[in-house]
């Protein structure tokens, strides 16, 4: 048996051993390692299966919509690559909670993205003082403060100067907001007071979600 | 991609100022610091790095680990193979272990170069040995200079060793003295990845002791002209090679790991339940009335089921008192790094579990089944303040001292007696060894505790050996270094297990502990955990306490939920366990013990100062210096100084090492409270030794007190 087997065979066996026990929160280093190595090794395996025929978003909506007697959004997420459906879990006041199935959350007040949870690069909070203008279709400039965690665990804000105005397509408001040496734009339908459809920044990791409502 | 908001902007400062970029290394020297190549410069790595540099030459090798402990002090610890140095082990050459400090006076700014001082190779044997002051400035935004002052080995003076030295105290004396030459270095960073170094150095590699002997390490180098390239990738790695002198080449490896820059800063854990506000009173006036609180079935029904959902979020609803318009719940938090995190999950569980009338929520932390504070929070706050900036639910609440019994408080279902058991891999690592090298045991442990009751827990483990290199051997003979008694030899002599000086071998026999290849019971005990009055906790643990020593440890805490100061007394009556680590013991019995005082300053710094009596009867004192972060990083540093001499000491002189403690979430993103954890200590001696006795009760005490809640209340929406 040559050295490298003999590794492969005791890396093997600290991976068996790793989850034996009880007590799941308490599975030491080399469990919690063996728990995301074990993850990660049902990706590939299952990344490998002939997958069924992925549905479309449009599919995906409708069968939420039969499925969910609730209020549904649809959210794309461009910088994770993914379209989602995601019910709402709570409703505070005009504040909703939506979530994927995988328990991953949207935070939105009357539309306008207030939070996400479970992203790991996740909004904490925003406070766009922008938010009537966006509402009432006018133009006018505020600032946008936007909450985030550091990597040392630390919630800091970041300050945007923003101006919102109509923008080149009817019906679309656009937010355009700047700072800290960065840019970006957010884009609004609003019908009836309701934001039906928008683009919103989540923030520098995540980028832009594609909000639909599905149901309101 | 629209944006191009750099991620550093959110790792770093928020203040809307332009700050100029302070001047952080390119590359690391082959001391493992910031630097030319051999040479030093004023640069420093980012606030917090962790780093470890690996570097090879016909010179030797050296591995250091290197911490920017503040944002203008690096220090590096060293662990190095000398070549072509010949001691008593006649091997060709020596295993050394140094240690750097270094202080950035002044950073760049305009005109003005940023200038180091430095301390190299300060303890220990001083192969090393040398001072500088250094100036660093940037030319053009690819070109750095630096130019300094050097003294010892730096000026090619090096300083003689004093061959019957034990090493490990500061040799202040010889500081900035015996003649001083010029050093510099030239840096150009060609892209974002590749940077090339020329410096012109006075190192020359020789090492002169006091008996008169001296070493060439190595070839003498053939120009004072050293030239490198370094190479970075995969934004922590860098790898580099070097030749000093022209003759001589050299390949390195670096790692840095900045405790500020985490996979997923936010975690990955899945969102929490939201809250959930209550009915207008029209449409529940009994649920408002409060008259649901006559019904005997209410209060059982409503913990049964704030302890499922609680269970789900990895909490534990230990007790629960329910009355008309409050509530207070009893949690163990298990699962989350940052107790608020817990607190503010359990507040929106109480949303959704409570009848509308119960307006004031108490949420209590638990830690070894003990009360350790108390968030106070109205209801109405909670639903009004959900995911807003989290200083403000903070504003609304109010932290409080626990009492150890609440009236009304109902234990829930189940949850005591608690049996857990575990059965998983184990790995001993030993690196900075001097005489061995890197060695290593791997095995199983079994492990299962027992909670009988709130406080009162049964522990035991039980270890089986699997391979390893660490076998079991005597201490080393007095006066023939090099040398150890076989295990048979020291076995059989009893007057052994003191030393020629009459200290009583405490620890430097603790290789007869290990290599054991059968079962072996690292800890067996019985612990008791209670709160005597609201700001006072005490543990008395007994049985076998650790490897090498059973027996009774008690110790009283007190400590002030709002207080960052706090006070703490340890008395400790232990005998010396058998070498096969069962049931019996040997001869030596002590008891010892010490006051400590706490102290935890702003910005992550904490202070912990210890006087008394240690495991080999001296008496001294201890003082230890942690630096954390908001997401659970630990560096610190420790030393004992006792009534012991030098001599009666040993090698190192005194007791000193570093702790590093790493949250296993912040490298994975999943939410767990498992840490990656290790003690470097220089040397493992009979002086300052302290017993390693499990759960002592400060750092369980205070997650859940003023300063270290708060610092992660930021979690408290998450």
């Amino acid at each position: 048996m040559n050295g490298v087997t003999k590794i492969t065979l005791a890396a093997f066996l600290l991976a068996g051993l790793a989850s034996c026990g009880n007590d799941s929160e308490n599975a030491g280093p080399f469990g919690a390692l063996a728990q995301t190595a074990g993850q990660v090794a049902a990706e590939r395996r299952a990344a490998k299966q002939p997958a069924a025929p992925a549905k479309s978003p449009q599919e995906a909506a409708a069968e939420a919509l039969r499925v969910n007697p609730g209020p549904l959004i649809q959210a794309g997420f461009e910088n994770l690559g993914r379209t989602q459906v995601m019910a709402m879990t709570g409703q505070n006041g005009a504040m909703r909670t939506y979530m994927t199935p995988a328990e991953e959350a949207l935070i939105l007040r009357n539309g306008l993205l207030v939070g996400t949870r479970g992203l790991g690069h996740d909004l904490s909070v925003a406070e766009p003082q922008t938010e009537p203008l966006i509402r009432a279709g006018a133009a006018g400039s505020g600032t946008r403060v936007m909450r985030y965690f550091a990597g040392d665990g630390v919630e800091r804000p970041l300050q945007f100067a923003c101006t919102v105005g109509a923008g080149p397509n009817p019906g679309v408001t656009v937010e355009n907001c700047e700072g800290h040496g960065a840019t970006f734009q957010n884009s609004y339908m609003v019908q009836g007071g309701q934001i039906a459809v928008s683009r919103q920044w989540i923030g520098p990791s995540l980028g832009y979600v594609t909000i639909q409502v599905l149901r309101p | 991609m629209a944006t191009t908001l750099p991620v550093a902007l959110v790792l770093g400062s928020v203040s809307t100022t332009a700050v100029a970029e302070p001047m952080y290394a390119r590359n690391m020297s082959t001391f493992g610091l910031p630097g030319g190549i051999d040479t030093p410069t004023a640069e420093t790595l980012p606030d917090g790095t962790l780093g470890a540099t690996v570097s090879w030459s016909d010179y030797g090798r050296r591995g250091s680990v290197v911490f920017q402990a503040l944002p203008g002090l690096t220090a590096v610890l060293r662990y190095g193979r000398v070549d072509g140095i010949n001691d008593y082990r006649n091997d060709g050459y020596i295993s050394d272990r140094s240690a750097d400090l270094r202080w950035q006076v002044l950073d760049e700014q305009g005109w003005r170069p940023a200038v180091a001082v430095g301390l190299q190779d300060f303890l220990g044997t001083g192969v090393y040995s040398g001072e500088y002051i250094v100036a660093t400035r940037t030319v053009t935004p690819q070109v750095r200079v630096s130019a300094g002052l050097g003294w010892g080995v730096l000026a090619g003076k090096p300083r003689t060793i004093d061959s019957g030295d034990e090493g490990g105290t500061p040799n202040v004396d010889q500081w900035f003295r015996g003649g001083t030459r010029p050093f510099a270095s030239v840096s150009w960073q060609v892209n974002d990845r590749l940077n090339l170094v020329a410096e012109y150095s006075n190192m020359d590699y020789v090492a002169k002791y006091s008996s008169g002997a001296v070493f060439q390490q190595g070839d003498e180098p053939d120009s004072n002209l050293n030239l490198a390239a370094f190479y970075r990738f995969g934004g922590n790695y860098e790898v580099g090679l070097y030749t000093i002198g022209g003759n001589t080449f050299g390949a390195q490896f670096s790692i840095a790991l900045n405790p500020r820059e985490a996979t997923y800063p936010s975690g990955l854990e899945k969102a929490p339940a939201p809250v959930r506000p209550r009915p207008a009173p029209q449409a529940d006036p009994d649920g408002w009335s409060g008259v649901w609180a006559q019904d005997p079935t209410a209060h059982p029904a409503i913990q049964t089921a704030l302890g499922d959902a609680m269970r789900k979020e990895g909490q534990t609803l230990e007790s629960m008192a329910l009355s008309a318009n409050r509530a207070e719940v009893r949690l163990r938090n298990a699962r989350h790094i940052s107790q608020a995190e817990a607190i503010g999950r359990t507040a929106r569980l109480m949303t959704r579990a409570l009848p509308p009338s119960v307006e004031t929520f108490v949420i209590t932390s638990t830690a070894d089944g003990v009360p350790t504070s108390s968030v106070t929070v109205r209801r109405s706050d909670v639903e009004r303040l959900e995911n807003t900036e989290a200083g403000q639910i903070a504003a609304a609440s109010a932290l409080s001292d626990a009492p150890a019994g609440a009236p009304g408080l109902v234990r829930s279902e189940g949850v005591y007696p608690r049996f857990r058991w575990s059965i998983k891999p184990y790995v001993d690592l030993g690196i900075f060894s001097a005489e061995d090298g890197l060695t290593h045991e791997v095995g199983a442990e079994a492990r299962a505790s027992y909670e009988i009751a709130p406080g009162l827990v049964l522990t035991g483990a039980l270890r089986q050996r699997a391979f390893g290199n660490i076998d079991p051997r005597g201490p080393g003979i007095p006066g023939r270094r090099g040398e150890h008694y076989t295990p048979e030899e020291y076995l059989a002599d009893p007057s052994l297990e003191t030393t020629p000086q009459g200290v009583p071998r405490v620890r430097s026999d603790t290789r007869m502990y290990t290599g054991n290849n059968d079962p072996v019971i690292p800890e067996l005990t019985l612990a008791w955990y209670a709160k005597p009055a609201p700001t006072v906790y005490t543990r008395v643990t007994t049985g076998l306490l650790e490897r090498a020593y059973g027996g009774v440890s008690t110790e009283v805490l007190w400590k002030p939920v709002n207080s960052s100061f706090a006070l703490g007394a340890e008395v400790n009556r232990v005998k010396k366990r058998d070498f096969d680590q069962l049931f019996d013991f040997r001869d030596y019995e002590v008891t010892m013990g010490h006051v400590s005082a706490y102290y935890e300053f702003t910005q992550g710094f904490t202070a912990q100062l210890d006087v008394g009596k240690y495991l080999a009867g001296d008496k001294g004192a201890t003082i230890t210096l942690t630096r954390e972060f908001a997401n659970g990083w630990r560096i610190g540093a420790y030393a004992t100084k006792t009534d012991l001499s030098a001599e009666e000491f040993g090698e190192g002189s005194f007791d000193k090492g570093v702790t590093l403690s790493i949250p296993l979430g912040w490298a994975t993103g999943q939410p767990t409270r498992e840490r990656v954890s290790a003690d470097l200590r220089s040397l493992s001696r009979d002086g300052g030794a302290q017993l390693n006795v499990r759960d002592r009760l400060y750092d369980h005490v205070r997650d859940s007190h003023s300063v270290k809640l708060y610092e992660g209340w930021g979690r408290f929406w998450r």
